[in-house]
Order: C-alpha cells, then sequence, then structure tokens
C-alpha cells in the first residue's frame, strides 16, 4: 500500500511538468497578448512592455527560466496583469474562498444526496422514488448559471433573506445561495448514483445472507448496504471535489466571489501565463492528489481491492 | 424481459419527466409573478446607507494601484479617489478645474503651461507634496522602464517620445554641441529629391524629433527664465534610434545624415531632458513640441496624477500594496480585499478635507451586469458602473427616476481594410456606409444615437461637426455600378449583385452578443439594399484585436473608440497615425497636414472649424463607416448627489454626497449644465 502510495506519488511530478508545457505552449499559439487592447499602442511602448517582461528574448529561454523558477523556487512569477501580485500570493487567498465554498456544497450534496438516493432505492417505484428522483432529474438537468439567478430572485430579491452576491467571510449569510447553487447539481448526481449503487447491492448474496442472519434493515442498509452501495460515489468524489475546492467559474462569477475561478477565467481572458500557469498546476495537482486519495478510500471500502 | 425493462425504465422516466417540469413551472410561475409585480418610482431600495459611505459596483478587479500603469476605467475611478493631478475634471462639464494647481498660465499659441501649485497640500503621510513630485511623477510615466500603455499621452512634452523609445542624441565630442534638426534640414534642402523623400519618411515614422516650436511670435509664459528653459527653446535636437543596429540601418543609404554625424558620440535621451521642469518648490512648467490646446484636459488623467518618489523607490512594484501605498487624493486607502473591495476613506490632511462629503467610498469588483444590478435592486450598492444595463432590461429599468441617460464621448464604427480590392475604391466604401439604416439600427440598440461622422455627436460645444454621407441605398447602388459591381433588380424586388467577389470580403467582431446583433444588422441592410452578402467572422476579443491591428482580414472589422480628453482630436488623431496602424490601413499626409494646422490656429473657434474640415475630408475618403455615438446607461439612488452621468463616466469623488432629505433627492438625471 506504502509503495503503491509513493510511486503514485512520484509519477505526479512529471505528470504536472508535461501538463504545465502544454499548457504554456497553449497560451504561446492563442493570438494576442496581455497587454493588447482596444485602444493600439505605438511600436514604441510595446517594446518597452516586451523587454520589460522578457519577451523579447527567444522562446526556448523563456520557457527554461519559467519552468527553472518553478521547479527550483516553486515561484510561478507575477502575474502580469495584476501588477505586483504574485501567483502564489494570488492562489494562496483566493484558495481558501474556493475551497470553503466547494467544501460545503460537497457536504451538503453528499448529505442530501445519499439520503434521497437511498430513500429512492428501498423502495424501488413507490412515489418517494419518483418525487427524489424527479428532483435529481431537475437538478442535473438545470444548469447552475440559471439556478443562481433563481435562488438569487427567490431569496434575495423577493423575499430579502440572503444577499444577492459578495463575499463576506465565513460564516456569514452570504455563502448560503452560492453553496446552494454549487451542490445542486452534485446532490442530485450523488442520488442518482447513490439509487443505482444500492440497487445493484440490495439485489447481491451478502445482502441476502445479511438478512438471512436476521440482521435489522437498518443494520443491513448502514453497515453493509451503504458500504458497497457507495461505491460509485466515492470515485466520482474525487475528481468532484477537485473542481468545486479549485473554484467553479460560473458561480464565482454570478455571485462574485474571490475564489479561483474568477482568476482563472480572467486570466485566460486576460493571455496572464504565470497566473494561467500557476492555477492550471494546482489545478492538476489537486485533481492528481484527490484521484489517490478514492483509490486509497477504495482499498478500504472494498475488502476484494488489494494494491 | 430486456422489452419490458426498457419499457419499465422509460415509464419511470417520464414519470421523474413530468414532476420536474412541473415543479420548474411552479417555480418560474411564482418568480414571473413577483417581477411583474415590482413597480415604483425607482429601481428597488432607496434606503440610504446608515453611514455617509457610498458603495459604487465598479466593474473589473482594478489591474494595479499605481495610477500610469492602467488604462482601464475602473482603475481611472479609484485613481480619482487616491491621487491627485494638477487638475481635476469638473463633475458635470470635465473642463479642468483647480487641483494641485491653484491657477496656470498658457503661452499663446498653447504650447508652454505654467502652473502654480497650491502650498498646502501634503501626501498621506505628511509629506509636502512640490513642484518636484510632478516632475518625478511625469518622468516616471515616460520612463521607458515602467513601459506604461499611456506613456503616449505625454507625447506631446518636448522629447518624452524620444526618451520613451530610448532614442540618443548626437553630440560632437570636442565642442560639446549637439546635432540639430535644422543642420540636417539644410544639408537635405541643399540635396538631392530622393533624400528629401527619405527624411520625410523617417519623419512619419517617428524616428526624428519633435516639431519646431519656436517661432518668432511666441510669447514666454510668466515665469523665471531658466537654463533649461532655453534649452525647451533652442533649436530641436536630432533624436536617432538607440539600438545599434536600428541606426545604422538608418545611416546606410544616406550619405548626409552619415556625414552629419561623422566623429559624433550618442547621448542617450533621459528623463531630465523631457519639458517638465520645477522652477521652483511650487511651479512647473511644462514644454510641448507642439502646439496642443487639448493638453490642460489631459493633465487630469491618470497619467500625470502624482506618485510618492521616496515609497516607490523604497518598495519598487511592491509600493502600492495596502501596508505600503502612500497617496495624496481627497481619499486614502483603507482596505483591499483583491477581486472583491477596495475601500478607501477620506484623508483629514487633504488640502480641501473640509469639502468632501463622504467618509469612505467602498468600490466593488462585478464582471457581471445582472450581478451589479441585483446588488443595487436590493439597496446593496448605491450607484452602478456605466453600461451595467442590459438592454434586456431597459423596458424595465429606463422609466424609473433613477436611470441615468446622456451622451457619452465615445462612438461604435466599422473599420475598413482599404489596402485590399475591391475596398480600396471610394466609390465602394461610399456605397456599403450609405447601404445602412443608422437610424433604425440606433432604434433597435435603444439608447444609442445614429452617428454620421467620426467625432461622437453632441460632446464638443461650438464643434462645427461635418456630416458625412446619408442613408442612400439608390445613390449606394448607383455608386457600386460605377466602381464595376452593377446592382440589379430581379422580379421578386429583391437586388443582386452579381460580380461583387463576395469571398474578398468579411465582417469580423470580436464575440458578444451586442457586436453580433450589430453585425447581423449590418449583413442584412447590405442584403437587403445591395444584394450583398458579406460573411459573418467571430473572433476571440485578443485574436480579434491582433487580426485587426495587423490587418489580416478583408473587408469590415468592429470599432470602439472613447475620449481620452474632452477635444475633438482624441477622436481625429485616431486616422493621423503613422503607416496606418489604425485598423484600416488608411494614411493620408494632406489629412495629418490638416490636423497639424488645426492645432496651430490658435483661436479655439476657428481651430475648431478647422479641425471639422479634416474630418470632413476624412469622411470623403471613408476609410470607416460611424455607426453610432454610445449613451451612458447607469443607476444611481436618488440620496445619491453630486455625481453626474457626465461624457466619460468619471466622477470627482469629493463633491459626492449622500443626501438624506428626500426632498432634495434627484428625480431624474440631474442636470449637467452648472447652475
Amino acid at each position: 500500500m506504502l509503495r503503491f502510495i509513493i510511486r503514485r506519488l512520484i509519477i505526479t511530478i512529471p505528470t504536472i511538468l508535461v501538463v504545465i508545457t502544454i499548457t504554456w505552449g497553449l497560451i504561446r499559439l492563442a493570438p494576442g497578448n496581455f497587454y493588447i487592447s482596444e485602444k493600439a499602442i505605438p511600436p514604441a511602448i510595446e517594446k518597452n512592455i516586451r523587454e520589460k517582461y522578457g519577451l523579447d528574448k527567444p522562446w526556448y529561454e523563456q520557457y527554461g527560466h519559467t519552468i527553472w523558477n518553478i521547479v527550483r523556487h516553486f515561484d510561478f512569477g507575477t502575474s502580469l496583469k495584476y501588477e505586483g501580485q504574485s501567483v502564489n500570493s494570488i492562489i494562496a487567498r483566493s484558495l481558501p474562498v474556493s475551497a470553503t465554498i466547494g467544501i460545503l456544497a460537497y457536504l451538503l450534496a453528499l448529505i442530501v444526496g445519499i439520503v434521497a438516493g437511498s430513500i429512492a432505492a428501498l423502495k424501488p417505484n413507490s412515489k418517494r422514488d419518483y418525487a427524489s428522483m424527479a428532483l435529481a432529474m431537475l437538478g442535473i438537468s438545470v444548469p447552475n448559471f440559471v439556478l443562481g439567478p433563481i435562488l438569487i430572485l427567490i431569496f434575495s430579491l423577493t423575499l430579502y433573506w440572503f444577499p444577492p452576491s459578495r463575499w463576506n467571510g465565513f460564516p456569514s449569510r452570504n455563502v448560503v445561495l452560492p453553496v446552494l447553487t454549487l451542490s445542486g447539481l452534485y446532490m442530485a448526481y450523488i442520488a442518482r448514483l447513490t439509487r443505482a449503487g444500492m440497487l445493484e447491492v440490495l439485489r447481491s448474496d451478502y445482502i441476502r445472507t445479511a438478512r438471512a442472519k436476521g440482521l435489522s434493515e437498518t443494520q443491513v442498509v448502514i453497515r453493509h448496504a451503504l458500504r458497497g452501495g457507495l461505491m460509485p460515489v466515492v470515485s466520482y468524489t474525487g475528481p468532484a471535489l477537485a473542481f468545486l475546492v479549485t473554484g467553479t467559474v460560473v458561480v464565482e462569477r454570478i455571485f462574485v466571489l474571490p475564489g479561483l475561478g474568477s482568476y482563472f477565467i480572467q486570466a485566460s481572458l486576460n493571455r496572464d501565463e504565470p497566473l494561467i500557469l500557476g492555477i492550471v498546476a494546482f489545478v492538476a495537482t489537486t485533481l492528481l492528489l484527490m484521484n489517490l486519495l478514492v483509490d486509497i478510500a477504495y482499498a478500504y471500502l472494498d475488502p476484494r481491492i488489494r494494491y | 424481459m430486456k422489452a419490458c425493462q426498457r419499457d419499465l425504465i422509460r415509464r419511470i422516466y417520464l414519470k421523474e419527466l413530468v414532476a420536474a417540469v412541473a415543479l420548474a413551472s411552479f417555480v418560474f410561475g411564482t418568480i414571473s409573478c413577483r417581477v411583474t409585480a415590482t413597480t415604483g418610482d425607482f429601481y428597488g431600495s432607496t434606503v440610504p446607507p446608515r453611514h455617509n459611505i457610498l458603495r459604487y459596483v465598479n466593474g473589473d478587479e482594478p489591474q494595479s494601484l499605481d495610477p500610469p500603469i492602467s488604462t482601464g476605467q475602473p482603475e481611472a475611478r479609484i485613481y480619482m479617489a487616491l491621487y491627485q493631478g494638477l487638475i481635476d475634471y469638473d463633475p458635470r462639464t470635465l473642463q479642468a478645474i483647480p487641483a494641485l494647481a491653484e491657477r496656470w498660465d498658457i503661452n499663446n499659441d498653447s504650447s508652454e503651461f505654467v502652473f502654480h501649485l497650491r502650498h498646502n497640500a501634503v501626501w498621506s503621510n505628511r509629506d509636502p507634496i512640490t513642484a518636484h513630485d510632478f516632475v518625478y511623477s511625469v518622468r516616471r510615466g515616460v520612463s521607458p522602464a515602467l513601459a506604461s500603455q499611456n506613456a503616449y499621452l505625454a507625447f506631446y512634452i518636448n522629447y518624452a517620445e524620444a526618451y520613451n523609445r530610448k532614442a540618443v542624441f548626437a553630440k560632437d565630442p570636442k565642442t560639446n554641441q549637439f546635432v540639430l534638426e535644422k543642420d540636417l534640414a539644410d544639408s537635405t534642402t541643399a540635396g538631392s529629391a530622393g533624400t528629401t523623400s527619405a527624411i520625410s519618411s523617417e519623419y512619419e515614422s517617428g524616428v526624428v524629433g519633435p516639431e519646431s516650436i519656436n517661432g518668432p511670435d511666441v510669447k514666454a509664459s510668466r515665469a523665471p527664465d531658466t537654463t533649461f528653459h532655453q534649452f525647451m527653446h533652442s533649436p530641436p535636437r536630432l533624436t536617432l534610434p538607440g539600438n545599434e543596429a536600428a541606426r545604422n540601418a538608418l545611416l546606410t543609404g544616406n550619405p548626409k545624415l552619415q556625414a552629419a554625424l561623422a566623429g559624433k558620440e550618442f547621448v542617450p535621451v533621459s528623463g531630465e531632458d523631457i519639458g517638465v521642469e520645477a522652477i521652483d518648490d511650487y511651479t512647473v512648467r511644462i514644454s510641448l513640441s507642439q502646439p496642443a490646446p487639448y493638453f490642460l484636459g489631459l493633465l487630469g488623467h491618470q497619467l500625470f496624477r502624482l506618485t510618492p518618489r521616496k515609497i516607490v523607490e523604497k518598495y519598487g512594484e511592491q509600493w502600492t500594496q495596502p501596508e505600503h501605498i502612500v497617496t495624496c487624493g481627497p481619499f486614502k486607502m483603507k482596505d483591499w480585499i483583491p477581486y472583491s473591495e477596495l475601500v478607501v476613506e477620506r484623508d483629514p490632511l487633504y488640502w480641501d478635507a473640509a469639502n468632501v462629503h463622504l467618509d469612505e467610498i467602498h468600490f466593488f469588483v462585478s464582471q457581471d451586469n445582472p450581478t451589479s444590478l441585483n446588488l443595487y435592486k436590493v439597496g446593496e450598492a448605491d450607484a452602478v458602473l456605466n453600461h451595467a444595463v442590459p438592454n434586456a432590461w431597459l423596458q424595465v429599468v429606463r422609466p424609473k427616476k433613477d436611470y441615468m441617460d446622456g451622451a457619452e464621448a465615445a462612438i461604435a464604427f466599422i473599420n475598413i481594410n482599404v489596402t485590399k480590392p475591391p475596398m480600396n475604391d471610394i466609390r465602394v466604401r461610399r456605397a456599403f456606409n450609405m447601404a445602412i439604416d443608422k437610424i433604425n439600427y440606433a432604434k433597435s440598440r435603444l439608447v444609442t444615437k445614429p452617428l454620421s461622422a467620426f467625432t461622437p455627436e453632441g460632446i464638443f460645444v461650438g464643434y462645427p461637426q461635418p456630416k458625412g454621407d446619408p442613408f442612400d441605398p439608390e445613390q449606394a447602388r448607383r455608386l457600386l455600378g460605377e466602381a464595376g459591381f452593377p446592382v440589379t433588380q430581379s422580379a421578386d424586388k429583391t437586388f443582386q449583385c452579381k460580380t461583387f467577389p463576395v469571398d474578398a470580403v468579411e465582417y469580423m467582431f470580436n464575440t458578444n452578443s451586442s457586436n453580433r446583433a450589430m453585425g447581423e444588422f449590418m449583413q442584412a441592410q447590405w442584403k437587403q439594399n445591395l444584394g450583398i452578402t458579406v460573411p459573418l467572422r467571430s473572433l476571440e476579443s485578443k485574436t480579434f484585436l491582433v487580426a485587426r491591428n495587423k490587418l489580416e482580414y478583408k473587408g469590415f472589422s468592429v470599432g470602439l473608440w472613447s475620449a481620452d480628453y474632452m477635444d475633438p482630436f482624441t477622436f481625429l488623431g485616431l486616422f493621423s497615425t503613422a503607416g496606418g496602424s489604425n485598423g484600416s490601413g488608411w494614411f493620408d499626409p494632406k489629412y495629418v497636414a490638416m490636423l497639424n494646422e488645426a492645432n496651430r490656429t490658435l483661436d479655439p473657434q476657428k481651430r475648431y472649424e478647422l479641425l471639422a474640415k479634416a474630418e470632413k475630408y476624412l469622411l470623403d475618403n471613408q476609410p470607416m463607416i460611424p455607426i453610432e455615438t454610445f449613451a451612458v446607461n447607469w443607476l444611481k439612488k436618488p440620496y445619491v448627489k453630486g455625481m453626474y452621468p457626465n461624457a466619460a463616466s468619471l466622477y470627482p469623488w469629493k463633491f459626492v454626497y449622500i443626501e438624506r432629505d428626500s426632498s432634495k433627492w434627484d428625480y431624474g438625471v440631474p442636470s449637467l449644465s452648472d447652475k
């Protein structure tokens, strides 16, 4: 097990470097640059800017410089757009915002999703099965850029319960609507996954054995069925959590949250190379680590899996 | 069995779907009832904030708090709170009003400005603000090391452009005499015609230094003469590229220049050479390389707002961080949560602090218009930035008494790539212009006004704006026919132009919904009136700018322009750039000469007339199709006073206050004319 973890961690490093290199190449291939704007600037000024940021040097030198700073000093440099702000500091201050919203949303999604999914699975084709799956269907088919404004319209603009947007730290009333918006899709997805997983497990032999032993239904469901039935949810958790924690562009934009997602989209539009590289590297690392955690969790939950 | 199961699944899904749809329609139904029920004089809540605080939705995250760096409007508004320049803008008319400078003298051809600074102005760290601070700030703003994108605004200042492009003077090491422009001019007039044209083309590309200003009739302004002043008024020195390779390239094939420079040494143009001078601690003199009557109005721009030398030199790029920053405006930094809000508070040390009404301003970041309006509606914001009202909301928001409407010094137009046929034919360009019904287009856009000239309509008082060609499809078809592309009418009354090379034109725009709507409108007009279907090409914003600047398009591309200062020249100058680097490839020395003549004219009204003549010439050549003058559209609560829908959406914050007496509120758009 330990060897497996170490091996996976070692593979992570070259993977990240490949991701950075590809991203770097893609940015360079994209037309435009960080300083071009509607008002054209004289060539002399353009030259000064290129010299200031080292863009006048050959591409391999620029690439080498970037990679060396990342590998050697773990330094992604300074944002080209936000003058004087280091990429590391931008990530460090925007991550907590994204992570707070993301983790809260996922916890909510897990609780509601698993409960709803289990209820549905225990009595398939019943009224409550239809009711909970109808809600899940709605959750999956309503995108968050629709759900967000609807929630704002109801709870903010008409009922005045929660502020319509902006970050105000945690805990505060500002957190409620973005978390609800963000969790909608995941809630629905988890509910469906749980239902499907549970339906399969409840028909399996070891559940029949458990029932035959005379265990109570609660014990059968919670101790035996849920453990196997949640396997699909666990494998979904890794990537889902990685994406939730590293920022969700749409929700952060609708609610003006100073999270990673806001920076990511803006950095790409601004061609802010150091910031793009930094965020991509961070998201990639998180994703890889989350997948590793999922694999470890698998081994724990399913006795048949050994590494 | 399998089929039965599938059938079952389908039935389950159907039931879920029906339930989901029912639920959704219930939710939407409730919402739409609530929305239509919102009525009243104002859009949303009108409860003033408890404290003297203005919460303003400012748009994008500010790029930097270093004034010369950023070019955007959100930053400009923040700079107006934190920093001051020699002058500030009048909140209504945007004309220059005293700020750091109490008063000023301008010489009689507007090429030299003397400013008398107030003695009681201090930085937020109590250091006095002196003339030297201004001189430092301008030198820094123009310096090649800072690489400010705004630097071009200072290029009117003597030698500023040469300093910014790292040019050099040529000096005789023995006599310490500099090579002057006129030395070379003499040699060229004596030389062959070939040399003359080489020199003039160099001048156009900005290689040779500034134009001479020391005409015999220039009366120096009332300030003591200094050595530096004499230098400014001595014949202009020759400037050459600082880069050796570029300089040598210029020398080869120019024997006269070679001879003039033989044995000379090259001295870099430095910050000390540019035409800003501190005559004493409280007097500043600015010498321009050309008459520029509009220059005074430019001095309110962020490039000319003051930066604290000691702090900048101590902390470098980090000086704007909240723990280091020192400012000089009516407000100082209190708190900065990036991508969320910037809070400034009144600076008690500001020279006019007694007349600053607000205790704090909260600049909110929001990149999403509906989000901004939501904040405004629930009363979490007191005013929103210009253009925050989406078109789809206008029907609801526009009739409200807190909707701000007014002319804006910004235009939309269509660039024409004049370097490629068939668009190199003026008749074709005019035909495409005359085939667009701009009045109807402006109606469809709801807030904008149709534009037939290149300067915005209704902004420059007393400017005799010329008229471009009107909407006249018949004349347009005739012109196309003259150019060799006859338009025929078929039995079903539609027009065709079979000979027109449709694959040689396109309509290029950067992707957003309003640009697409504009493109589709133009496409339909040309199809309907000329029988030509111009294909649309949509590009991501930065990709689009590269393609347009490099003229990598055929036919048409969208253009926007907003005023840097309140003078028609900020628009007309766009087409005077060397080599046609304006997105159309059009360049005409005659047009440049007409503009220069106008700017040398002392009488303002005469100057306007000459500018209008130049504009007419531009319109006759049609390197672009003017489309519309924008209008400001934003909201402010009725209790926010002293904030006006001016043409540039810049608000000198010290005049803004919260009015608690509802009888004194603004019911409607406040007047822009002085009381």
